[in-house]
């Protein structure tokens, strides 16, 4: 038996974002959650407690993924889980990309939209090592 | 935020004991949570403390003023609602209260009927006003952050189609992908689409805030050009499952316009009648004469626009952020640039609506006169 593959909770209200992203995941051997706004996430986050969460930010047109991660942050058993931030908001707002305020940030990783699969699959694996 | 939360609280302010008494009684059973006090001192301090929705404040009190009262508490927040108890002797002492911000008053001795007629009229004032200020606040900050926005809104459907691309590149010929070019190329062109009306819809607003959105006034016949326009939303509307209905007289029906205008204008008001129906609703335009002016209306069947978001609708921007409406694309210009347009025309764009039956856009312009020929250029 191998061991079972890795869980990605992707939370992003672009359902043709999460479609491309869950299937480059899939054909690496992750298995991927989805939820398309941050109250789903946080639910499905709590009730699966995926190896790692990939967060959008600017859902509907809002900055919900922010206090979605503080969200997620608060809760006890959804402690240790890697938040990797995937937003188009990095052009604008630089200071996103290295975190000065880890208490205000809260993300382990910042990727910028239009999202380098393959750069963001070799992430996931340094952060919670390789699927089965 | 409703019925079901934490009652409502009213706060009564009187010297008379009786007065105190019979309000308390009369609010309690209304279901609100009620605290009276005797005087504006002790009042004032108990409205800090329990942030009541109203307040019920007699004028003439010992110590501080019933007016000093009112605007002392509108210090505390402007939002809470009051309403005045006053004598026949001091009926001008009200009307300086409403100037100074009461909502209304009662003079004494009054029913307890009227009392609770004025204490819902006035609650039911507050929650539209804080839903109001809840809807102003968030396009405040839309517009502050216009270019953050803008780019969001361009940046997001490319961002798909870049992923979806990206995603078809690498994964190469594999047998998932291969399920799924077909409708990820789809997906593809949906978003490329989506990406032209969203920059359609941004030069317009710029040309919009250019001030010249008609290029000239010419004779239209709105017979000819709505047909026109409906059918090029046959295929929307079927795939929305809405059925699109026409109801215009034979004979011209003639405005003085600017033909592109005029088909934003009424492409805006169809997909909107389209985007915000049922399955097996419909939508149905209609056009006449009546008096020196043409009259077109577009009703849908749809969720119907609730009260609170009325005021706001036609306010650049503004999106209904409802989670009974389905998911919205759109730059929140719409509305706005089609009400531009009509008044460009000289007319006027209102709304009729039912939340759960629908809505209805209502145009009116004054009527082509072949005088207008002679015409060049609008002079109101």
């Amino acid at each position: 038996m191998t061991p079972a593959a890795k869980r990605i909770l992707i939370v992003d209200d672009d359902r043709d974002f999460v479609e491309a992203t869950q299937a480059f995941l899939e054909a690496n051997g992750f298995t991927v959650l989805r939820a398309h706004n941050g109250r789903d996430g946080v639910k499905l986050a709590r009730m699966e407690r995926p190896d790692l969460i990939l967060m959008d930010i600017m859902m509907d047109e809002r900055t919900e993924g922010f206090f979605t991660i503080q969200e997620m942050r608060r809760q006890e058993d959804l402690k240790g889980v890697p938040i990797f931030v995937l937003s188009a908001l990095y052009a604008q707002m630089p200071d996103f990309g290295n975190p000065p305020d880890r208490a205000w940030l809260a993300h382990d990783e910042f990727l910028s939209k239009p999202v380098d699969m393959v750069q963001l699959v070799e992430k996931i694996r340094q952060r919670i090592g390789q699927p089965a | 935020m409703g019925e079901a939360a934490a009652p409502e609280t009213v706060v009564v302010i009187d010297d008379d004991y009786a007065m105190r008494l019979s309000c308390c009684k009369i609010l309690s059973k209304m279901g609100f949570r009620v605290e009276a006090f005797e005087d504006g001192t002790r009042g004032l301090e108990g409205v800090g403390r329990l942030k009541p929705g109203l307040i019920v404040v007699d004028l003439k009190m010992p110590g501080i003023s019933g007016i000093e009262v009112i605007s002392r508490v509108h210090e505390i927040d402007p939002q809470i609602t009051i309403v005045v108890i006053t004598g026949y002797a001091t009926i001008d002492t009200a009307v300086e209260a409403m100037k100074c911000g009461a909502y209304d008053f009662l003079p004494k001795p009054f029913s307890p009927d009227e009392l609770r007629l004025i204490v819902n009229r006035g609650l039911e004032r507050r929650r539209l006003s804080l839903e109001s200020q809840q809807c102003e606040i968030e396009r405040a900050l839309l517009k502050r952050r216009f270019v953050t926005f803008v780019s969001h809104q361009l940046r997001t459907p490319l961002v798909a189609i870049h992923q979806y691309l990206d995603v078809l590149k690498h994964l190469g010929d594999t047998a998932d992908v291969a399920a799924k070019r077909e409708e990820w190329i789809d997906r593809c062109l949906k978003r490329a689409e989506e990406l032209q009306s969203l920059i359609a819809d941004w030069l317009t607003l710029a040309r919009v805030e250019g001030g010249t959105l008609m290029k000239e006034r010419i004779k239209v016949d709105l017979s000819q050009l709505l047909p026109g326009i409906l059918k090029t939303y046959e295929e929307m509307a079927a795939a929305e499952g809405v059925s699109l209905q026409v109801a215009l007289p034979e004979a011209p029906l003639c405005v003085g316009g600017d033909w592109n205008c005029l088909t934003v204008l009424f492409d805006n008001l169809i997909t909107n009648g389209i985007k915000y129906n049922r399955p097996g609703g419909k939508v149905t335009v209609a056009g006449w004469l009546s008096e020196g002016e043409v009259v077109v209306t577009v009703a849908d069947t749809g969720v119907g626009i609730p009260e609170k978001y009325r005021p706001f609708l036609f306010d650049e921007f503004f999106r209904i952020k409802d989670d009974g409406a389905k998911k919205t694309t759109g730059t929140g210009l719409g509305l706005h640039i089609s009400k531009r347009i009509v008044s460009e025309m000289g007319g006027s764009l209102d709304l009729e609506s039912e939340p759960g039956v629908g809505s209805t856009f209502r145009v009116r312009v004054p009527a082509w006169h072949e005088a207008d020929s002679a015409i060049t250029g609008s002079s109101e």
